[in-house]
Order: structure tokens, then sequence, then C-alpha cells
């Protein structure tokens, strides 16, 4: 349904001694998204999870490689267009806006302002209240209700392909499993092809298949149980070659 | 009464559709077009014959005046001196603003100077719009000065918008606060081309546990330019805060200067003051939701102004 070939993304190396020096990101990635299924990709910080992610949405730009969804080539589509096919993305740092209210971007993202439709989509997501609909989504949201505002602008797309970019930053430990529920019955009801990118073991259990990407690849493409022993290192971080303690952060932790 | 032009200027700055309901007063082209007032808002004429007087009533609850300006005639720059007395314990909203229709090469313009004295635990809110509009190649000036007087427990609203056409406005604003009053003035101000656009305030904290908030936001297209100066002067145990955002597009240019002055040492006062173009982040959620760029610029900016 949504197939990425060959998928290469490189950046310029700025920390490289050698001028033009180009660092890969992403590094020959080929996958097929079945529709209607539930993924889960995860792997250790800094691996390429989220440059994945942002190359599906059109955020970023593949240096080589192609797109495919629903065996049309979108590739050379921007992010406007590739929203338009039917592919949505929750932010895992949502934009904050000042005077645009989370009823403004619901209305977007759902094409009407019909106030009974808006409602239905709120009551559809469940996990913000109707009385956040003319809060504006700046600096005063905290960031559990940002997410919650993010994931609900994405559902209101009803997307065919919806990406969720760690949904449950800054999200409380007692909406997660409500969250993970959502997004469970909007792939039950509505066959919408989810993409989690998490750490989380909730969304990690919740997925048909788990993708475990490290160094710019697929490390691994299969059930939960079947990378429990690659997930053991999971928890140590990506940068431990490099890592030069507090004064250095390269990680960005 | 009116013409094509006022009607259209009149919607543009006061939301009229005709002939207001309540109270008001009418200027175009420097005279006196129309005056209605009521049992509790007396409108006059001052002495010198310059602007008028508008006097609330002690206690006068939910109504309002209309005092729309058209300025349609070439080469006219009209000044006008304007007094509100707004009688203690009343709650009145005044519907200000002013209209340039530009039909030659002559410079037009108009020059209120509003006085507003808010007596003790009134409340006011005072809308502003400033609107030009017209073929003509002459210049449009709109220079507003605007002084409130708030005594104890009284609160003023002031929601100021220059929203497009004017090319030279020098905005003054100077308030000074009684004990337990409050302000909020929000200004809203775009310019394009070669604009320019001036704002600068002086609110004095006068009176223990007064309360002053200054929100200002501008959007600067082409080559304009926009300078805001905002200064909290606290004497007394008090709050101020002023937010000043401006938005670059084009080659425009801004200065923002939020200055702070605490003269007693139980004063609080606060700023937040950002200078930049749209934030691609912004760009890139409304893109993903379906909208084209310019699309989510338009959006953003609406939103920004609203």
């Amino acid at each position: 349904m949504l197939e990425i070939k060959d998928i290469v993304f490189s950046v310029p190396d700025l920390d490289a001694p050698e001028k033009g020096a180009q660092k890969t990101i992403i590094d020959g990635v080929s996958y097929t998204f079945e529709q209607g299924k539930f993924y889960a990709i995860t792997g250790p910080n800094g691996s390429g999870k989220t440059t994945l992610a942002k190359l599906i949405m059109g955020i970023y730009d593949v240096t080589s490689g192609s797109i495919f969804l629903e065996r049309k080539d979108i590739t050379q589509l921007g992010i406007t267009e590739r929203a338009r096919a039917g592919i949505a993305y929750s932010f895992q740092h949502p934009a904050r806006f000042k005077g645009t209210t989370f009823r403004d971007l619901l209305s977007i993202a759902a094409g009407t302002e019909d106030e009974d439709k808006l409602a239905k989509i709120v009551a559809r997501v469940g996990i913000c209240s109707l009385d956040f609909l003319d809060k504006p989504v700046d600096s005063r949201l905290s960031g559990g209700e940002i997410k919650k505002v993010e994931l609900a602008t994405t559902i209101a797309r009803n997307p065919r392909v919806a990406i969720y970019d760690e949904p449950d930053t800054g999200i409380d430990l007692w909406t997660i499993d409500p969250m993970v529920r959502l997004l469970k019955r909007e792939q039950e009801t509505q066959g919408t092809t989810t993409i989690v990118v998490s750490h989380n073991r909730a969304f990690l259990s919740a997925a048909d298949t788990l993708l475990l990407i490290k160094g710019g690849r697929i490390a691994y493409a299969g059930d939960l149980d079947g990378a429990a022993e690659l997930l053991k290192d999971l928890s140590a971080c990506g940068y431990g070659d490099i890592c030069e303690g507090e004064s250095d952060v390269r990680c960005h932790r | 009464m009116f013409d094509a032009i006022d009607k259209k200027l009149l919607k543009a700055v006061a939301d009229l559709e005709g002939i207001p309901k309540g109270a008001y007063n009418i200027r175009k082209n420097g005279k006196l077009l129309g005056r209605e007032i009521s049992a509790n808002i007396i409108i006059e004429t001052n002495e010198a014959g310059t602007g008028i007087v508008v006097r609330i009533n002690p206690g006068t609850l939910n109504e309002s005046v209309h005092i729309p300006v058209i300025v349609s005639q070439a080469g006219l720059h009209d000044v006008v001196y304007n007094t509100f007395i707004i009688g203690a314990g009343s709650d009145v909203t005044i519907v200000a603003g002013c209209g340039i229709h530009c039909g030659g090469s002559k410079s037009q313009g108009h020059e209120g100077i509003h006085e507003f004295q808010v007596e003790k635990g009134a409340r006011v809110k005072y809308v502003e719009k400033h609107v030009a509009m017209g073929e003509g190649k002459g210049k449009r000036a709109l220079n507003p000065t605007t002084k409130v007087f708030l005594a104890e427990d009284a609160y003023a609203e002031m929601e100021l918008s220059q929203l497009g056409g004017v090319d030279q406005a020098e905005r003054v604003n100077m308030v000074e606060l009684s004990a337990g009053s409050s302000l909020l003035i929000t200004e809203r101000v775009m310019t394009d081309g070669t604009q320019t656009a001036v704002s600068r305030n002086e609110i004095i904290l006068a009176g223990d546990n007064s309360r002053a908030n200054m929100i200002s936001r501008s959007v600067i297209r082409g080559d304009s330019r926009q300078d805001f100066y905002a200064t909290m002067d606290a004497r007394a145990k008090c709050f101020g805060h002023i937010e000043c955002d401006a938005i670059l597009m084009g080659n425009g240019s801004n200065e923002t200067v939020p200055s702070l002055k605490a003269k007693h040492p139980d004063a609080e006062l606060t700023h937040e003051a950002s200078i930049g173009k749209i934030a691609d982040e912004q760009l890139m959620k409304l893109m993903s939701l379906g909208l084209t760029y310019d699309e989510a610029v338009n959006r953003i900016i609406q939103g920004f102004l609203k």
C-alpha cells in the first residue's frame, strides 16, 4: 500500500574535517507497508526513525530512492500533495501558533467548520474535551495538551496512512493506554495504515509489525517476541562511542 | 446621507451597514455628518469647536457609542480633539475609527487626539480601526494620540487595529492607572509596500494593585517598516506585562523596544518580544493538513492578527 524503495537520505556532515563530506542518515531502506496494518518503528536515539517518517510525509526530500502510495509514485510530491493523497503526520514537537485555536486547526484538518462535525471528531478522539476547541494552540498549552491536539488533527484528516512520531511525549501515564486503544480503533474501523515511531512498550505491543531501525537501516522487521533480544540494548545510548559526557551531549538529550 | 464610498468606509472601520443603534457622531471631511444622543450618553461639540465631548452618565450599563470619521476629500488633513468622560460605575463600548478614501494624488490624513477620563469603577471598551483605500496615489496618514486616565478600580480595554492601506502612521498611547485599575491594550498592525508605522506607548502604573497588559502584533510585508516602543513605568505595587511579536515577510524591517521601569520594590514587570519570519514548523503543520504554502501563510497571519 505504501512502498519505500532503496531510500537514501544524506545531509552535509558539518563535523567532518574535509569540506563537502556527507553523512548518511537513511542508508538504503526498502519496505512495503500493508493496507490497514499497525506498524511500530523503534530504535536507538539518532538511528533515523523520525527521518524515515519525515521522508514518507515529504518533509524531507529523499537523496535517492522512491516512495509509492497505492502504486503511485509520490517521490516528487510535496507535503501538501502527499497530505491530499491521504498521508497524515503527527509531529513529535508540534508547532505552537499565536492566535490560532484548536478549532482553527481542526477545521482545516477536517475541511469543515460545522460545529456538530467538529464535536463528533472531538468525541471520536475522546482524549481531549470540547472546551478545548477555542483554546489557542500557543505556549500556554502543556506538553500533553498540545500532543492531544496534534493527535486529533491527524485523526480528523481520515488519513489512509497515519504517521505518529512519538505520540506519548509529554503524555501522562494514564493517557497512554487510551491513546493506544484510540489508534487501534482507528486502524480497525477506518482501515488506517498506522505507523507509530516510539520507544514505548505499549505501542510496540499494539503493533502488528515492529521495525527496528539501527544506523539508518532496518535491522529487524517482525513481531515483538522475535525482537526481544535486539530490544535489550535499546536502552543503551546510540551515541556511546562518541559521547563526551555532560559537556557535549551530541544526542541533544 | 451616505454615498457608496462612505458606506464602504463605515463598514470597514465600524462594521456599520447604516446608521448605528444608540448614540453616535459621524464626522466626514472635518464636518459633522450626523449625531444622536441617548438618555445616558451626551455628545456635544467642544468649546473651541475642534472636536466633541462625550459624557457617559454614571451607572450607564451595556450601551455603545459610535464615532467614526471619514476622510474622502483630496488634500484634507483633519485634526480633531475628542474628550470622553466615562461616569463612575458605567460599562460601555466606544467604537471609533477612521477610514480614508484617497482618489487623487494629494496626501490625506486624520489626527484624532482622544482623551479618556474613566471614573471610579467604570469599564470601557474602546475599539479603533484604521483603514485606507482608494485608487489615488496620494499619501494616506493616520496619527492618533490616545490619553487615558483610569481612576480607582476602573478598567479599560483598547482594541486598536490598522490592517491595510495606511502609508504613514504615528500612534501615541499614554495611560495612567490609579489604584486597583486595570488596562488591556491589543494593537494589530499590518503594513506593506513602503508604508511606515510607529507606535509609542507610555503606561504609568501609579496606583497600588494596578495591572496593565499590552499586546502588540505586527505583520511587516514588502519593504515596509514598523517600530514599536512601549514603556511600563511602575510607581506602586503593581503588575505590568508587554508582549510584542513581529512577523517579517519580504524585506521589511522592525524595531521593537519594550522597556520596564520599576520605581517601587513591589512592582512586578515582565515582557516577551519576538521578531522573525513565520516558523517553518508552523508552515509544515498546516501543509501536512492539506493547505498549500500560500494558504498556510495566510492562515497563520489571519490567526496572528485576529
